[in-house]
């Protein structure tokens, strides 16, 4: 216990260099590595990562492929330096962030030319099509917030109320209060839907695990069950950064506890 | 540490250098000390701790159980082994005492001549140290949450009180009445505080997750209200900001007034630039939070880069504030803790804990008596 704090008073005074931490050994999650070219650790290179962990085919394609903020927290080391770099991202208009309805505290992230097109093919040839080319048009630029209030739709932007209408009902809106709205992905309802029960089965899983704990490795070498439809990897990101499983480094590899509460 | 002490005393160094350095130092070697103790006199939780800021000397508890004890923390024994004692308290056999709990007792910020309690009874009392009689009540119309008078405040006397209303009220202590009330809330008030820099700015948080900025002198409504995703300003409508996605807890300023803590139910803490109400993004990640009234934590103040100490469950969680790094958890209450000061001088933080009551005082491991 004496131990634990001396290491922590000496930085005080700045006095003794930290020793250089080992290569972290070769972790199952962080070693496939499809973006070595982009600088490891950056929020950028994770949301890449994690777009390619997004299965594409389960939804014939209609969805952009959605990444967590959680995810990202998983793959890079600091939390508030990924906040920032995914809210410079967020302002360079690189990639949108989106409410998922389920939990005020999620924010899905998809890059904003895949959110663009998926959109427009997701419209085509409906009654809504013009309104919603007119939004993406004109809104997605300019304002990279998540939600809209009224008075900025209609005097910014030159929205009338059916149109607003009309983009509610094409999916595009979401209601948030009388007079603002979320932006939405059209579709999302069924990810949603596999999102949270997946998680709720994957932490299931550790549950069952004798001592609520279980080894990474032998985590995503288990077969998935059948309510999990966006594989293993998604969601043990997901469940990492969103810390409702604590991540204790073993000599075996890591290990993925239950918090105690 | 011996070259800091040469280097001031030939003043190639601030003075100041040296204090941060050292400050710094024992609040990252916190510890429960298990020379100090302090007397147990609550038969039940304490919700509430104020250290004077005249000499940090005397320390005010209140307890749910509606009893307030003022406890002299100096050690003018020579052992090593001391005890704090308490001086006097309001106990229930008091003809003034609150009915219900104390919710927060506060010194007036000036001298250790009078103190401020609030309490679930719906009345704010205004007492005199020495003779320990209620000088003045203020009575609401529902029970009171939170109180908190200005620190640095030199032109008015103003306690700022958040009671299970939406309004805030102001109660001036030079007249005895309220002196007027901020509308804006829609819920009730959890936490108020004045801010350390202004004298006229007051953060108060309300269990409708927003956090609203006051300039008490403005008549038409709140400076800002914080948003945290850091929306466009130009919105002219603003009641869809939140500044958490559950109730907010728990406010309290940095010791320079620049930023503003909050605490809220969706377990998160953010902290917030107190001049435009910008959220600073610096995550902290979960902090565990299931109270249901106020939550007090607080600030270091003197090191050098600051620390925040936080009620997680029934250990005190420390956090850089500003970048967000856990340092460590403080152990050693039994049940969960309700509040905690930190003591400037000593670096010992005091805090709480809800049944049975005492309180601990934590300080770093070769602090000589």
């Amino acid at each position: 216990m004496s131990r634990k704090r001396q290491r922590l008073v000496p930085d005080a005074f700045g006095l003794k260099r930290r020793r250089e931490r080992g290569q972290a050994e070769a972790d199952p999650l962080r070693g496939e590595s499809v973006t070595r070219s982009l600088r490891p650790g950056s929020a950028r290179a994770a949301v890449a990562e994690l777009v390619q962990l997004f299965p594409r085919g389960l939804f014939e394609d209609a969805l952009p492929p959605i990444a967590l903020r959680s995810q990202v927290y998983s793959l890079v080391p600091d939390r508030t330096v990924a906040d920032r770099q995914l809210k410079e991202l967020q302002e360079q208009g690189e990639i949108r962030v989106i409410q998922l309805g389920f939990d005020l505290d999620a924010h899905g992230i998809i890059f904003t030319e895949d959110y663009r097109t998926r959109v427009l093919k997701a419209c085509d040839g409906r009654p809504y099509a013009g309104a919603v080319q007119k939004f993406l048009a004109l809104v997605l630029p300019a304002c990279g917030d998540l939600s809209f209030q009224q008075d900025q739709m209609t005097q910014t932007f030159g929205f009338r109320d059916p149109e607003i209408t009309q983009l509610v009902n094409a999916g595009v809106l979401t209601v948030r209060d009388a007079g603002s709205w979320w932006l939405a992905v059209p579709g999302a309802g069924r990810f949603i839907k596999y999102f949270v029960k997946g998680r709720q089965a994957v932490l299931g899983m550790v549950r069952k695990a004798k001592y609520r704990e279980l080894l990474l490795s032998e985590l995503l070498g288990r077969r998935a069950p059948a309510t999990v439809r966006l594989g293993l990897t998604y969601h043990v990101h997901d469940l990492i950064g969103a810390q409702l499983v604590d991540c204790v480094s073993t000599t075996s590899g890591t290990l993925l506890r239950l918090p105690e509460t | 540490m011996l070259g800091f002490l040469l280097a001031r005393q030939a003043g190639l160094d601030d003075p100041l250098r040296l204090r941060r350095a050292e400050s710094t130092r024992r609040v990252l070697g916190l510890e429960l000390n298990k020379d100090r103790d302090v007397e147990r006199i609550h038969g039940s939780g304490v919700n509430t701790l104020d250290i004077e800021p005249v000499e940090a000397r005397y320390m005010l508890s209140g307890g749910s159980d509606g009893v307030i004890v003022l406890y002299d923390l100096e050690n003018s024994s020579r052992q090593p082994y001391y005890t704090c004692k308490a001086v006097c308290s309001v106990g229930r056999s008091h003809p003034d005492v609150h009915k219900y709990s104390v919710e927060t007792v506060q010194w007036y910020p000036h001298d250790t001549g009078m103190f401020t309690s609030s309490s679930f009874d719906k009345t704010l009392k205004v007492w005199d140290t020495n003779t320990l009689q209620t000088a003045d009540i203020f009575n609401f119309e529902e029970t009171v949450y939170s109180h908190h008078m200005s620190p640095v405040a030199t032109k008015h006397c103003l306690v700022a009180v958040g009671t299970r209303g939406p309004k805030v009220q102001l109660c001036d202590l030079k007249s005895g009445s309220c002196s007027h009330i901020l509308q804006g809330h829609r819920q009730e008030i959890l936490a108020v505080s004045w801010s350390p820099r202004c004298e006229y700015v007051l953060a108060t948080a309300s269990a409708d997750s927003r956090v609203k900025l006051w300039d008490v002198r403005r008549a038409s409504g709140c400076l800002i209200t914080l948003d945290q995703h850091n929306g466009k300003k130009s919105q002219a409508v603003e009641s869809a900001n939140t500044a958490h996605n559950g109730k907010v807890n728990g406010l309290c300023f940095t010791s320079d007034g620049l930023h503003l803590l909050t605490v809220g139910t969706d377990n998160r803490m953010r902290l917030w630039n107190s001049s435009n109400g910008e959220n600073t993004l610096v995550n902290y990640g979960k902090v565990n939070n299931d109270s249901r009234k106020g939550l007090k934590f607080t600030v270091s103040c003197g090191c050098s880069s600051e620390f925040v100490f936080v009620p997680y469950g029934s250990t005190i969680a420390v956090y850089t504030i500003y970048s967000g790094e856990q340092i460590t958890m403080l152990k050693g209450h039994y049940k969960s803790v309700d509040c905690c000061v930190f003591h400037s001088n000593f670096q010992p933080t005091t805090k709480s804990q809800i049944n049975p009551a005492f309180e601990d005082a934590w300080s770093s491991s070769d602090e000589e008596g």
